[in-house]
């Protein structure tokens, strides 16, 4: 298999000896900016290209399968945190591994920060009434107040009033329900890095993340 | 794997497989800021390997030849197919799936499904277009209904496959265009997520063979060769809702198909009786002699991908009209040899329907029936004329890692081709043989061990 890609490199090789000499003309190689190169990409044209297959087709961030999350409305700080993780692979739960480092490894900074400007401008998803009130009511407790006997500490302190998010710590409002619930419980089982996060899950049952869950998909 | 496509999947396809954010390896442009070329920095270059291990409920006889093979149960197929395939982004928009195959029954490395493409799409991505290239019909496809890729997808090549099972078994002509026998092009859109519309046209592209040319050897070896083009058109819908994915869809092709047959000109047939002599037929095309085939299908298909569970149901039902040539049908026929047709016009019909479930994306398996049906023609297909056949596929699946397969698999038969004996293609001769008495189709039964690796 080595050996298959010998000829690739040594055309990239002549390519390259061949790039070199025609530089020899007076063309500032510094300004040229070839568009279909993707490390040049805008930002535009990397959620089309890219982002846009899972995380919403037409490019709004509000991916369909709940396998993806919805990025819509998202906070560019956020954003931007999470893809230098999967750039330097700092973030090593499943779905990271399976499909964000692959993404992120050749994005550069300028690009980083376009992709997140880009989502966090998007219209985020609305919320919608609670189909079992009393576990929303439960879960808003939990939500509002934390759980000072277990030293459980409120969301809202991190996440805002409306889970809107605040400085680095995310929107969670608007969020597909399932992926919520997933990150809760792999935060709690130490699958995704965030020491914050890991703690406060740890003191949470499932029957308590659902009523999280209930209340946050409210807002 | 498993391997049929999700629709993040079908997406990669239909993009030309070209998704990547890399940088290029090599980009240079020319005076006018245009792309000269662009190598990507992976390689991507995969081996597919399946070795299968089959034993047979009841063992196939030795054949009543004056030298019988010693047919056994218990065979070993290692490798089964070893392949070298290349997927991914050829340059920004082009891409392709090149692949190269070993095949353990044919001892030989030939070129295998090719498919390259060109694609582009709006920003927004409601509209979404490409151009394929590609060797083998349906395996452009990007759902798993029929064709190509359709599930069961691990098959090994039974002992009689030469013979009536296996490769013997009727089907309609949209599955037979493979690599080796056709080369086509194609264009197609993908609106709004959801619609599908491909337009392709195929040309005979024979192996081993001078094109245009379509010689007795290459004819014999591939059935026949594609007369002129073949135009074939497909539309599908896709509905994509949280972990649901479902697709319906249409396709129809035309084929104008030259039959490689028994073929003996009167000059032969003269020169042979003066000289005393029988002359054998040579397997080649009787001059003329093309047959119209027609094939629409219907398939469907529902995917569950769900964090853990994956299920899905798919299926397609295939009905084929095939129009003979006059000159081949038996009452129309004027030539030395024999007719190959009773009918002018002769019917098929095929459904295959299967339902697959893995658990954790690590255990699982599926069950597929496929049934064929059609219009009794004894010169074509010996017997009692029925080109019928009826299996099911029962399969349990281990997936350690996502690249490794752990298959046990099992076929059962009810029909084999009227139920003629499945150990002897020339049935006339051995109508009902004292040797093995009592054949029916539940002899090809068979258990299938298998491991596919892709690395």
């Amino acid at each position: 298999m080595r050996k298959l890609a010998t000829p690739s490199l040594l055309v990239a090789a002549i390519a390259l000896a061949l790039a070199a000499a025609s530089t020899i003309r007076d063309v500032p190689a510094a300004t040229i900016v070839v568009p279909p190169d993707p490390s040049t990409m805008d930002a535009v044209t990397l959620v089309s290209n890219a982002c846009s297959k899972c995380h919403g087709p037409s490019g709004n961030g509000v991916s369909i399968s709940p396998l993806f999350p919805i990025l819509a409305g998202q906070l560019p700080v956020y954003l931007e945190t999470e893809l230098k993780l999967f750039r330097q692979r700092g973030r090593s739960d499943p779905r990271a591994r399976g499909f964000m480092w692959g993404i992120a490894r050749g994005l550069t900074d300028e690009q980083i920060r376009g992709v997140a400007l880009y989502f966090s401008k998007q219209p985020p998803v609305p919320g919608r009434p609670s189909s079992n009130p009393a576990l929303a009511d439960k879960g808003k407790l939990l939500y509002e107040n934390g759980a000072k006997e277990r030293d459980v500490e409120a969301c809202i302190v991190c996440h805002g009033a409306n889970g809107e998010g605040v400085n680095t710590n995310p929107r969670i409002a608007g969020q597909h329900r399932d992926y919520f619930v997933r990150e809760m419980v792999q935060f709690r089982g130490r699958l995704r890095e965030n020491k914050v996060m890991q703690d406060v899950t740890q003191k949470l049952t499932d029957d308590e993340i659902a009523a999280l869950d209930e209340y946050v998909s409210t807002k | 794997m498993p391997p049929e496509l999700t629709p993040f999947g079908r997406r990669f396809k239909l993009n030309g497989y070209t998704l990547t954010t890399r940088p290029a390896l090599v980009n240079d442009i020319d005076d006018y800021k245009r792309n000269t070329v662009w190598l990507t920095d992976l390689p991507g270059v995969a081996i597919l390997a399946q070795i299968g291990y089959d034993h047979y409920d009841r063992a196939p006889p030795d054949t009543g030849n004056p030298y019988p093979a010693h047919a056994q149960s218990d065979t070993y197929q290692f490798p089964d197919q070893f392949s070298l395939v290349y997927a991914g982004a050829i340059s920004d928009r082009v891409g392709g799936w090149l692949q190269l195959t070993y095949n353990g029954q044919a001892g030989s490395v030939g070129i295998d499904n090719i498919d390259l493409r060109y694609s582009d799409h709006t920003v927004n991505n409601s509209w979404l277009w490409g151009i394929t290239a590609n060797n083998y019909l349906t395996f452009q496809d990007v759902w798993n209904g029929f064709g190509s890729y359709a599930l069961p997808n691990f098959n090994t090549v039974t002992l009689w496959s030469g013979g009536v099972a296996g490769a013997g078994l009727s089907g309609p002509i949209i599955n037979a265009l493979g690599p080796g026998t056709v080369g086509g092009i194609g264009a197609y859109a993908f609106y709004n997520d959801s619609l599908y519309f491909e337009f392709s046209e195929y040309h005979s592209a024979l192996a081993g063979g001078a094109s245009p040319t379509t010689d007795s050897a290459s004819l014999a070896a591939n059935g026949g060769a594609v007369d002129r083009f073949a135009p074939y058109a497909r539309i599908a819908y896709e509905r994509d809702w949280g972990y649901h994915s479902a697709e319906i869809g249409a396709s129809a092709l035309y084929v104008n198909w030259i039959p490689s047959v028994g073929y003996i000109s009167a000059q032969q047939a003269l020169a042979a009786t003066a000289a005393g002599n029988t002359y054998t037929p040579a397997q080649t095309f009787y001059p003329g002699a093309t047959n119209r085939y027609t094939d629409l299908s219907v398939d469907w298909q529902y995917q569950y991908n769900g964090d853990h569970d994956i299920y899905g149901f798919m299926g397609h039902v295939t009905h084929e009209q095939q129009q003979n040539s006059p000159l081949l049908v038996a009452a129309t026929f004027t030539g030395a040899s024999s007719p190959i047709y009773t009918n002018p016009t002769d019917n098929l019909t095929q459904l295959l329907v299967t339902a697959e479930y893995f658990r954790d994306r690590r255990f699982g398996g599926l069950v597929s029936f496929t049934r064929t049906t059609g219009t009794s023609d004894p010169l074509a297909n010996g017997g009692n004329g029925s080109p019928a056949n009826q299996f099911e596929v029962f399969e349990l699946d281990y997936v350690p890692w996502l690249n490794f397969r752990f298959i046990l698999q099992y076929n059962a038969y009810q029909v084999v081709a009227n139920n003629q004996s499945p150990f002897y293609l020339s049935h006339a001769t051995f109508p009902n043989s004292p040797a093995f008495p009592n054949v029916k189709a539940s002899d090809n039964n068979t258990w299938v061990l298998g491991l596919w690796m892709d690395f």
